[in-house]
């Protein structure tokens, strides 16, 4: 048995350990991709605190589905909500309406209002501070007298100021949303509308659940249609995103990965004739594809949707090797045979392997986890895809296996034809252009790190979102102010200060509002402050009590009975009360309690315009324990800040990379290099001129373009069998293929994804066309 | 309407059945005159848990279809309370005591519609959140009702309306023990049943 033999079978082992965890994965886990977007961004390491302030406010949301249905009537409004609402009610599986039940709502009431002694609102608290007791009387009396004296909650003697009820009346004001007719109900100037709240029971973002709840919304929607024709629907959902986002990302997988392949076999065709050589350039890729997930999953335990994509667009490359061997095979002599032929061109190979896995290598640099795992995902399929070529392709590929087909021929003869650049007045005056040239164009790019580069979901659904959020007055989650201190009261005092400052930006009109903890319970140094303040001025021999009791006849027994009443409520009322109570509900995320022995809260805020942004920020100057958060501008700057970063990296791997092939080539070094740099820099000239803006991920596509151009310089320097043909036909295969993979990606609907393809598409066909122009030695005609 | 307005903080959400409109409401409609306005003067007892005495009270009541009402306690001291389609203000002599305003409170319309509809008689309107039962006969009716949601009725009680070509009593009796009786008297109609200050207010 050879050496060739073991090693191809000793491979033959790992492929079927490969194929059989593979199997196990696929049909016995049935594992499926990740598709939160989330996951791709990066990760505060720095501050668990504010990381977990994020997900609290994220994970509230994930799981919810709002709809919206609306009318101009109410009752065509409520006969299309309960027609939605009625195709999902059989699914207790998948959703559990949101109930607001009498009881609960009981409840909630009767917790407060044995507290209600603490709690005031701010204008309560001025009018206590200024009003006399004569004020107060007639507010009393008037409450007394009139039939309809506003809010009431409880019997008049329970609340006879309506202190209680206006505080009740500040809390429902948080949300626009009532309780109408046993519906929610939310309106506007137009029409009125149901608001039905969802919860899944199901995770948002898993694909099997939006198989199951998409059409099923669609279903739903459908029948509340047919109930009243005219009925408008609005739904918003993480869910509704993320299948958006699965859907895009399925269909761009295969239309990048069917795309690359079907380009690849017909231009094999078109060079060999043959299908022997097509289905061992597609084995060498498969391998090299199953080997990735393999090892991604083992290292990550998950594989993201968007790794996919991206490794979608890996087949370009990772065929690099087995047409480098199958062209060099094509020229060389028969006589040579295939083992030996593999341990000539060995040197090349490993150098074009090691320079794109260092152009891979440099995406994981960044902190983003979803890029970490595409630079693992993609370097390790071209290390196995290549370990398939050095392992197999000798044993499989004889000495007379190949013949050319006419293209080769065709394709061969342009190279004669190219220019070569020699020291000379032509070169230097197309040095001098171009220079010029992209001088010009790089200094016409611009910048942008936003972060809606990273996804891109339709008009329809930010539509959605944008009208809900206006009708329902909802908090942004991503905005907010995170609160910490020593104690939960600390907290407490520290967000009745912002929320102080916050207040004239209300009247400013820079938010409409806010939802914090402290709304509902204020620390206990308020409370008591609050208490001590209607003591005082309501409930004393020279308040409005005795005023009352001569108005309606009643005795001093009765006025002890009030006092006594209205005492008896006046507790303090603890977070650990209220978190406890079903009224805490909807504001639980906005706590988060004891972190690691600092406790820290959310304050978020409502109707916030863009515009507003940097006049709200500056509430939290000079407060301690108060930070802004902006998830946004955050993930911007992370972007911006690495676009900056990894030019550098892109510098340094273009030295790493000639360093490393400095020993093999010394003085001819540079030409390998130059073309692929030329490239680049041409690249963003064109960009440039297109008034294109550079975003991080042109950056990244430049690095991966040193990976892939490096090669075409390889093959060129290489020419094992000293003739330019073997080398040019391998040169013009890969970039072609690589050429159309990324050119899909460059229809990718994701910014990110399409920045990324349209970079290495414009610098691969640059890099091909530049390389031969750096040949050393001139074609003898007779070759 | 206080009681009403509770309904903003309990409301159960059961589905409900749109009722079988019974055969006195259609009776009791007819009967109704329904002016497009409508003045008068009211007399309201309270009788409130945990005091001794009934409190009277009593002013002057306008109804005017498609504006919204006007409710002018005069004695024991004035206060006026003013219903439209935007907005609840109550007056204490010309201070706003209270303001209701529908932006910020998408009940106010919801209030105003159902005080219109106790105060015209309109049970149409009323039983899609009360169940209405009545005995009429050839010039008088009295109905009784009750909250179709639980919620509803623990936050308002029962009504009890009686009248014959307008409402004449009405008495809301609640589950604390609070009761209400208001009576209506000396109504006018048309435009000249509205004070120049009335109409002013509106």
């Amino acid at each position: 048995m050879t050496r060739t033999k073991k090693l191809a079978l000793l491979w033959a082992v790992v492929v079927c350990l490969l194929l059989g965890h593979n199997a196990y994965l696929w049909l016995v886990q049935r594992i499926v991709p990740n598709t939160d977007i989330m996951a791709l961004l990066p990760v505060q390491e720095r501050d668990p605190v504010l990381q977990q302030s994020f997900s609290h406010m994220v994970d509230a949301a994930q799981q919810r589905v709002i709809v919206l249905v609306g009318a101009a009537d109410w009752e065509d409004a409520k006969r299309a909500a309960d027609a939605y609402n009625a195709v999902l009610a059989p699914r207790k599986d998948l959703f559990e309406a949101t109930r607001i039940d009498e009881k609960t709502q009981g409840d909630w009431l009767s917790l407060f209002q044995r507290h209600s002694l603490t709690l005031l609102t701010a204008q309560q608290e001025a009018q206590l501070r200024a009003q006399p007791p004569q004020f107060w009387l007639e507010t009393a009396l008037g409450k007394l007298y009139s039939p309809f004296g506003g809010p009431k909650l409880g019997s008049w003697q329970q609340d006879p100021f309506g202190l209680f009820a206006g505080w009740v009346q500040e809390r429902a004001q948080e949300t626009p949303v009532r309780p109408r007719d046993g519906h929610l109900f939310v309106a506007d100037a137009r029409l009125q509308y149901v608001l039905l709240p969802l919860t899944l029971k199901v995770p948002a973002l898993s694909m099997t659940a939006q198989e199951t709840v998409l059409p099923l919304l669609k279903q739903a929607g459908d029948a509340s249609r047919k109930a009243a024709p005219q009925a408008e629907l609005i739904q918003a959902g993480v869910i509704l995103h993320a299948a958006e986002a699965s859907g895009q990302a399925s269909g761009e997988v295969s239309t990048i990965g069917i795309g690359s392949l079907l380009g690849i076999i017909l231009l094999m065709w078109f060079a060999f004739h043959s299908f022997k050589p097509i289905s061992l350039i597609m084995l060498s890729i498969g391998i090299g594809f199953l080997g990735a997930l393999s090892v991604c999953w083992l290292v990550f335990g998950q594989i993201h949707l968007m790794t996919l994509v991206f490794g979608a667009s890996l087949i370009g490359v990772a065929q690099d090797y087995g047409i480098y061997f199958l062209s060099n095979r094509l020229s060389a002599d028969e006589k040579l045979d295939s083992p030996a032929l593999l341990k000539r061109l060995l040197p090349g190979l490993g150098l074009t392997l090691l320079a794109a896995v260092i152009g891979y290598m440099g995406l994981a640099l960044t902190p983003f986890p979803g890029l970490r795992q595409m630079a693992v995902f993609s370097a390790l399929g071209l290390v196995f895809a290549w370990l398939t070529v050095v392992f197999w392709f000798p044993a499989l590929v004889g000495a007379r296996a190949l013949k050319a087909g006419a293209l080769v021929r065709v394709y061969g003869d342009a190279l004669r034809r190219w220019p070569v650049l020699r020291v000379n007045r032509a070169t230097l005056a197309a040095a001098v252009i171009f220079v010029l040239a992209a001088g010009y164009g790089i200094s016409r790019l611009g910048a942008n790190d936003d972060i809606r580069l990273l996804q891109n979901p339709p008009k329809h659904l930010i539509d959605d979102q944008i009208k809900l959020s206006k009708l329902t007055d909802a908090p942004t989650p991503v905005q907010y102010f995170l609160v910490r201190g020593a104690s939960a009261e600390e907290v407490l005092q520290r967000e009745e200060a912002l929320k102080a400052k916050l207040d004239k930006l209300i009247v400013g009109g820079g938010i409409t509002g806010y939802q914090a903890v402290s709304n509902w319970v204020p620390s206990a140094r308020t409370q008591a402050a609050r208490r001590a303040l209607i003591e005082q001025k309501l409930l004393g021999d020279d308040g409005p009590l005795p005023g009352l009791a001569k108005q309606t006849g009643e005795d001093a027994q009765w006025i002890a009975a009030t006092r006594a009443g209205l005492l008896a409520a006046g507790t303090p009322l603890t977070p650990e009360d209220f978190l406890k109570s079903p009224a805490s509900e909807p504001s639980r995320h906005l706590w988060l309690g004891d972190t690691g022995g600092v406790h820290a809260s959310i304050v978020a805020l409502r109707g916030l315009g863009r515009a507003a942004v940097p006049e709200v920020m500056r509430a939290a100057d000079g407060l301690q324990g108060v930070q802004w958060v902006d998830k946004v501008a955050e993930i911007s700057s992370v972007l911006g800040r690495y676009r900056e970063n990894m030019s550098w990296v892109v510098l340094g791997a273009y030295a790493l990379v000639f360093a490393m092939l400095f020993p093999r080539y010394r003085g001819r070094t540079w030409r390998v290099l130059a073309p692929t740099a030329l490239a680049s820099v041409a690249t963003l000239a064109i960009l440039g001129f297109a008034s294109q803006n550079l975003q991080l991920f042109h950056v990244l596509a430049l690095l991966l373009l040193l990976g892939v151009g490096v090669d075409y310089g390889i093959f060129m320097q290489e020419r094992p069998d000293n003739r330019g043909n073997a080398a040019w036909m391998a040169v013009g295969m890969s970039a072609s293929s690589t050429f159309l993979s990324f050119g899909l990606l460059g229809l990718s609907k994701t910014p990110a994804l399409q920045a990324f393809g349209l970079t290495m598409l414009l610098g691969i066909a640059l890099a091909w066309l530049i390389v031969p122009c750096f040949g050393t030695i001139k074609e003898s005609k007779h070759d | 309407m206080n009681k009403v307005k509770s309904v903003l903080l309990a409301a159960a959400l059961a589905t409900f059945n749109p009722a079988q409109a019974a055969a006195p409401v259609a009776k009791i409609q007819a009967m109704l005159a329904k002016p497009p306005i409508m003045c008068g003067r009211f007399d309201q007892t309270k009788q409130l848990a945990g005091m001794k005495k009934p409190l009277a009270s009593n002013g002057r009541f306008c109804v005017v279809a498609g504006k919204g009402v006007l409710w002018r306690t005069l004695q024991p001291f004035p206060s006026t309370l003013r219903l439209t389609r935007d907005e609840i203000v109550n007056y204490q002599g010309d201070r706003v005591a209270m303001r209701l305003d529908a932006k910020t409170e998408p009940t106010v319309r919801m209030i105003n519609n159902v005080l219109f509809s106790l105060l015209s008689g309109d049970l149409g309107q009323l039983e899609t959140l009360f169940e209405v039962d009545g005995t009429v006969d050839a010039t008088s009716w009295n109905v009784a009702l009750k909250a179709r949601q639980a919620a509803l009725e623990k936050a308002i009680g029962t009504i009890k309306l009686d009248g014959g070509a307008y409402v004449k009593n009405i008495v809301m009796s609640e589950a604390g023990g609070d009761k209400t009786s208001i009576v209506f008297s000396a109504i006018q109609t048309g435009e000249s049943a509205m004070t120049k200050e009335e109409a002013a207010l509106f």
